[in-house]
């Protein structure tokens, strides 16, 4: 490969232990839910080989299970079984089709695991229950830590027959390691617990282990928690230590970096919007003072110039690159050939790498309908020239977009119609209101597709039924999105009600509200949150209010609604649940607190909805009836008024099956 | 297939085939030869009342009981299709006397995908065939349940629209459905009617209908739902109509006697607008002339996640009502069946006797029991292992997808695997080896040790079981203390009951000493239990701090008057913590409950009790404190901070109750030698559905293990 001369560092070779890679862009471990029956499947080898063939310098699997007691989640790797290893063969010839090296991270997730699926307790250092988990684990005996071991030495023998060129032991977030390590969960007072060298004997005797079971040929890492921000955690300086440690011991080949306990439900987790990006550098910056071994750092590496400066300022010698490779499999490949603004940026929405992911189905990225079926099939490219018709899409929101580069790519003629002077429809909204800035990525990434792909785009226009029929298409995609609607309670406003606003009003600035605000929460998601926190940070009163339990319920997941409450309190937004809105009065609004059956009133200056659009479908109506005969479809909000992700994947079906 | 000759349901007698197996479970069910109708005899010159396991005409057949195990999730499908464990799961109902089993819905096409391991009716066929084969042999009728979650779906897993009669979103997921298209409609209505035939072909006796709590059929019948301008607007029922008529038609097509029934929502709950029982008549007084052959009479809409399966704090029975409203709207010959956490064997017996339904669903019952039926045949009903309606491990709509099972029996949903241990009611040989005899003592008599001293007295061990306080149960007893919980002592009643009838050595009072352990001859189990948690907070002289357990069990003590202002503290978000403010705030507490969460009880989301929990709590005034952890307790106060502010709070209290994480009590097993057997919380403090298993497969290890026992045996 020749280097590329703007990211020059970025493209340079290095050397883990035995193992040589041609670049410094990591593919980390990351949770899939791709196995099936605890083993891995074909979609592992052509999710990891899509990322191979763009470019990636080096893939490292998902967490493959040591021993039965782990079965952290639903569809883990059962690593500890040999039926393994002629699917761990079909993963590393793929990667290896593309001379991509690819290592294997081996786990036991300790307290952080759940005894649903093994019905065995939990294995941990000490009787401390995690926070996220709850369960009370055991504390193991002295043989079960030796049993342990040995685990690992039989996973990692699996790994080596299954022809991967490394090892990853991981010892951060969710690891029984890591539990070992940590003094807030370990309290063993034998050989294990105690001094830091003590707590530390365990991530020691498995490296040597590991390193007997596998000789010298391939590469052996460990990946540490560089800070655990959590009382009585693990610290930077304890972390030092055990790097040291752990190269003095010379089992290790190299070292990777993560921040935070994946039970500190904190503000610092290595997702998301209102985190700047590489905000870890400085913690693998510490590591790579302390050791000579090579370091890997991890932590919202979006771009290839960020991973460049991180390299140049230090901070590590390699370079984890995950959701912007989830985003763009051809990410290393178009940074290193000079396309680097073809890159479709990843928009950090977590949406479907993260939330799916947590909630037990397979990985997907809002962005790249491609990405978790990779083994389906490749998208379909340009089909010969006599089958392509002529494609009018309605609206330039993301469904409509994405129907328009699906089609494009099929090699149809394809206009897009807009009613707004620009793209992006609702999703350009949203991303003006705090913290959700990086929505714009992924409108700017289907921009760039329809430019190169060729789609007229017309904006400002009226997209009236003669004007679409006018243009003589084989087939209409209608992706008009939705409109606000007002709800029933909200109809009848008597005198002197406060004055009402839609959220997509107050975005789009046609509101401005002002004094006390009420935002009445009835979707969920970003909508009331976001817009309560723009108009407090305009100097509003902010109370936002929802019939659910709680405010923002689907935020959880994502980890956003953390982030959302720290700023919250800081802001002094008022959060009310159980309260369904039921009538404007004078000066303000009525609320049934539905537990109890007690009504409410609130005195507000203005209210603000928060709630289920109507479908704006007229247009499509009008085309079935005027026009029969045409192939007209429907994606995205003006079927079901519903979140991006339905959008895109929905644009991406209707266009692709022309 | 089995021939199709109709008359399997009528008895025990009825198996054709001469298999060992077969054989067996037709001597064991002899008994109900001499017993059943001297019983039956006896009764008629009193009164000819009906009885569960009298025989009921359903259509053109009849089920053998009146015992029926409904349709329910159990996430032990393979990908969409029935799997072997969904075989032996079913097989083991049937044999064990169930009449009538309505194996798991199956969605009617693929626009309906409601969670992961929901069946698919296109794939259901070899399952269907598999599973009636088995319950036939057994005696059993089976159905095939199907339906469409129409926008109670998800779309998680097709990632398409989610179909609806109007774009109303859903209570619980907030997604709004599309309003479907005609050509949708038909589709449905077609695929309703496909499935039917497939699933009577397979085999199966009938198919039913779901209209219930989680169905597209409800969501056009009510107003809630159904905002049509159409055909399908104005007469709500009509969609339903349709769809029972070509289900029937397909059914006949396949076989005359085939069966339909429908289960319907009769009370959505929401009397504003929704389905009451009223409506509900009103809506099969328009389908009885399309021929039902029964109907199950349900409850629940969106908007009540536990209305149709609800735990232990719903009274049993809550369906009364509302099917005596329905009865009147039912044609003679269809058969009524009653649902609603009938588990209570005395209920079920009224409702048959008194004539208000005809068959009784005993689902979750059969859960726990999958002898319920036999036993009773056996004249045994007081060995019904009982359900105490915990919805623990049995409501497993969760995205983990865990398997469907029961804290009590453990073995359900794991029928594949586990040993069978009830050779006494039914079939079969015991599966598990006859270990060496020897003597064995339990030390503690909590669910564990019960459970443990129960089946080494089963295999033919000689079993001692001390228990240190004065009543056996441990913790189950101090957690049925808490308002709602009562039932779940039964369990340990039972377990109780079938140590003391299987000659199990009990004494109660007894501190277990080193010395004794020592000098045991013989294995010795330790089912010692928990012992209180580590405290993360600072306490001042003086402050008192009560456990949860010492808070309940002293009930009688705090009632009057009790301690006020008092502050819970709950960061595990399970049942204990809800359950002790609520008792304190039954006596007359001023109480704070503090959750480090954003919602309290967030692990009762599990059992469906977290929305129901968390009104009980704000309607007997209890203060909800979200979002913060304790930091200090003051003999007059309690300092909590808040998780995203850190603003620290004083709340006046004279008495902060500690509802965390509790330590195994296991210092008589570390004194011993650390390598005794030991079971449930003495590993590692958890629930009760841990404490059975472990306890039980410690008592199959016994004289077989390697020193580990059960502690990893399930590998």
């Amino acid at each position: 490969m020749t280097r590329s001369r703007r990211y020059p560092l970025l493209f340079s070779p290095a050397n883990l232990g035995p193992v040589r890679v041609e670049n410094r862009i990591v593919l980390t471990a990351h949770l899939t839910n791709f196995a099936q029956d605890g083993l891995p499947t074909d979609q592992h080898a052509a999710y990891y080989e899509a990322r191979a063939d763009g470019g990636a310098g080096l893939v490292i699997t998902e967490e493959n299970s040591v021993h039965p007691t782990d079965c952290a989640h639903e569809k883990v790797i059962r690593g500890f079984s040999p039926e393994v290893i002629p699917a761990y063969r079909k993963i590393t010839d793929s990667v290896h089709r593309h001379g991509t090296p690819i290592f294997a991270q081996v786990n036991h997730n300790g307290a952080h695991g759940d005894g649903t699926y093994s019905r065995l307790a939990l294995w941990a250092a000490s009787a401390v229950a995690d926070p996220l988990s709850r369960e009370v684990p055991k504390a193991v005996e002295e043989q079960e830590i030796a049993e342990v071991i040995t685990a690992y030495a039989t996973v990692a023998t699996h790994c080596a027959r299954g022809g991967f060129d490394g090892i990853e032991v991981q010892c951060s977030g969710s690891s029984i390691v890591c539990g070992f390590l940590s003094p807030m969960t370990n309290l063993r007072t034998d050989a294990y617990g105690g001094s830091l060298e003590r707590r530390a004997r365990l991530v020691l005797e498995i490296l040597s282990a590991v390193r007997d079971a596998v000789g010298r040929d391939l590469a052996i890492g460990v990946r540490l928690c560089g800070d655990e921000r959590i009382d009585r955690g693990t610290t930077i300086t304890d972390a030092l230590a055990v790097a040291q440690m752990v190269e003095a011991q010379g089992c290790a080949d190299y070292l990777n970096t993560a921040v935070g306990a994946t039970t500190a439900k904190s503000h610092v987790f290595d997702r998301l919007k209102h985190v700047p990006s590489g905000y870890s550098g400085l913690i693998s910056a510490a590591f790579r003072g302390a050791v000579s071994l090579p370091v890997v750092a991890a932590g919202r590496y979006r771009e290839p110039a960020q991973a460049e400066r991180a390299l140049r300022a230090g901070h590590c010698d390699l370079v984890g690159v995950v959701r912007a490779q989830i985003a763009d499999p051809q990410f290393a490949y178009k940074a290193l050939s000079g396309h680097t603004e073809a890159i479709h940026i990843c928009a950090s929405c977590t949406h479907d790498c993260v939330v799916r992911v947590r909630r037990n189905c397979s990985l997907r990225c809002t962005e790249n309908p491609q990405a978790g079926r990779e083994a389906d099939s490749a998208p379909r490219e340009v089909s010969a020239s006599g089958s392509a018709q002529r494609v009018v899409v309605v609206g330039a929101g993301p469904a409509g977009l994405q129907a328009a580069i699906a089609a494009a790519r099929g090699g149809h003629e394809v206009i897009v119609f807009e009613k707004d002077s620009e793209v992006g429809g609702r999703l350009r909204l949203a991303a003006t209101a705090p913290g959700r800035g990086e929505l714009r990525d992924l409108v700017r990434s289907q921009l760039a597709q329809c430019l190169e792909l060729g789609v007229e785009i017309r904006l400002s226009i009226d997209a009236t039924p003669a004007a679409v029929l006018g243009e003589r298409p084989a087939v209409v995609i209608v992706a008009t999105g939705s409109r606000p609607r007002r709800p029933k309670w909200a109809c009848d406003a008597p005198p002197r009600s406060p004055r009402l606003a839609d959220v997509i009003d107050v975005l789009d600035g046609s509101a401005r509200p002002s004094g006390t605000v009420l935002v009445i929460d009835e979707l969920g998601f970003h909508q009331a949150t976001s817009v309560g926190e723009l108009l407090a940070a305009r100097g509003c009163a902010v109370e936002i209010t929802t019939p659910a339990m709680v405010v923002g319920a689907d935020l959880e997941p994502s980890g956003d609604l953390d982030r959302f409450n720290v700023r919250a309190a800081a802001r002094r937004i008022a959060q009310s649940t159980d309260l369904v809105p039921v009538a404007l009065e004078a000066g303000g609004v009525q609320l049934l607190h539905h537990p109890t059956g007690t009504i409410e009133r609130r005195l507000v200056d203005w209210v603000v909805l928060a709630v289920p659009p109507a479908t704006e479908d007229r247009l499509y109506r009008k085309l079935r009836e005027e026009a029969p005969q045409l192939d007209v479809r429907r994606v995205g909000d003006c079927m079901a008024p519903r979140r991006a992700h339905s959008a895109v994947i929905e644009g991406e079906r209707a266009g692709s099956s022309i | 297939m089995l021939p199709r000759s109709g008359i399997y349901g009528l008895g025990y007698g009825a198996r054709s085939r001469g298999q060992g197996g077969v054989r067996q479970r037709s001597a064991a069910w002899a008994g109900r030869g001499t017993c059943g109708p001297t019983r039956r005899g006896r009764r008629r010159q009193v009164a000819a009342l009906t009885s569960l396991i009298d025989p009921v005409r359903l259509g053109r057949r009849q089920a053998r009981t009146r015992v029926v195990f409904g349709p329910h999730e159990t996430n032990l499908a393979t990908r969409r299709a029935f799997s072997d464990r969904h075989v032996a799961y079913y097989r083991s109902r049937a044999s064990g006397g169930a009449g009538l089993i309505v194996v798991e819905e199956a969605s009617v096409d693929d626009s309906d995908w409601p969670y992961e391991r929901a069946l698919l009716a296109s794939q259901g066929f070899e399952g269907w065939s598999r599973i009636s084969h088995a319950c036939h042999e057994e005696g059993a009728l089976v159905i095939a349940a199907l339906g469409h979650a129409g926008g109670q779906g998800s779309s998680a897993h097709h990632q398409r629209v989610l179909l609806g009669p109007s774009p109303v979103p859903d209570v619980e997921t907030r997604e709004v459905p599309k309003a479907m298209e005609r050509e949708e409609i038909e589709a449905v209505i077609a695929a309703f009617a496909i499935a039917a035939q497939a699933a009577v072909q397979a085999g199966c006796d009938g198919v039913e209908l779901n209209a219930g709590q989680y169905s597209l059929l409800r969501q056009f019948c009510s107003k809630l739902t159904n905002f049509r301008g159409d055909e399908l607007g104005a007469d709500r029922g009509e969609l339903l109509a349709r769809v029972v008529k070509v289900t029937r038609d397909a059914v006949v097509s396949v076989s005359a006697e085939g069966l339909v029934g429908l289960r319907l929502s009769c009370d959505e709950r929401a009397a504003w607008a929704g389905i009451v029982p009223e409506t509900a008549a009103g809506l099969l007084t328009a389908l009885s002339p399309l021929g039902l052959d029964y109907l199950c009479a349900v409850r629940g809409s969106g908007f009540w996640t536990a209305a149709t399966r609800p735990d232990c704090h719903v009274e049993p029975g809550f369906n009364r009502e509302a099917s005596a409203v329905v009865r009147t709207a039912l044609p003679t010959g269809v058969a009524l069946v009653a649902q609603g956490s009938i588990v209570d064997i005395a209920l079920a017996e009224e409702l048959v006797a008194n004539g208000e339904a005809d068959l009784v669903e005993m689902t979750r019952a059969q859960i726990a029991d999958p002898l319920l039926a036999s036993k009773l045949v056996a004249g045994a009903a007081d060995r019904v292992r009982p359900c105490v309606l915990c919805n623990q491990a049995c409501r497993v709509r969760d995205t983990r997808n865990p398997v469907v099972s029961c804290i009590g029996e453990p073995r359900s949903g794991h029928e594949t695997t586990d040993p069978y241990l009830d050779a006494s009611f039914a079939s079969g040989p015991v599966e598990f080896p006859p270990s060496p005899q020897s003597h064995v003592l339990v030390v503690g008599a909590g669910p564990a040790g019960l459970e443990c001293a129960r089946v080494a007295a089963a295999t033919g061990h000689e079993v001692t079981l001390l228990e240190r306080d004065q009543v056996l149960g441990g913790m189950v007893r101090v957690a049925a203390r808490a308002p709602g919980r009562e039932r779940l002592a039964a369990l340990v009643d039972w377990l109780e009951a079938e140590c003391r009838r299987s000659g199990v050595r009990i004494e109660t009072g007894h501190e277990v000493t080193l010395e004794e352990v020592d000098g045991h001859e013989g294995p010795v189990v330790h089912c010692t239990g928990s012992r209180p948690g580590r405290r993360n907070f600072e306490l001042a002289t003086g402050a008192s701090v009560a456990t949860a357990a010492e808070v309940l069990s002293a009930e009688r003590q705090i009632a009057e008057p009790p301690p006020s202002p008092v502050v819970v503290w709950d960061p595990i978000g399970g049942p204990i913590g809800v359950g002790v403010a609520e008792l304190l705030a039954t006596h007359g507490a001023v109480v704070s409950l503090v959750t480090p969460d954003h919602v309290v009880g967030v692990q009762l989301a599990r059992t469906g009790d977290i929305g129901p929990a968390n009104a009980r709590l704000q309607q007997r005034g209890v203060e909800i404190v979200r979002r913060s952890t304790i930091v200090r307790v003051d003999p007059r106060s309690v300092t909590v901070e808040n998780r995203y502010s850190g603003e620290r709070r004083v709340i006046e209290a004279v008495l902060c109750v500690d509802a965390g994480f509790l330590l195994p009590e296991d210092s008589l097993w570390r004194a011993s030698g650390g390598c005794q057997p030991r079971a449930g919380d003495a590993v590692a403090p958890r629930t009760i559905h841990e404490a059975v298993l472990e306890g039980r497969r410690v008592a199959l290890s016994l004289g077989v293990g390697d020193g580990r026992h059960g502690e990893v045996a399930s590998r």
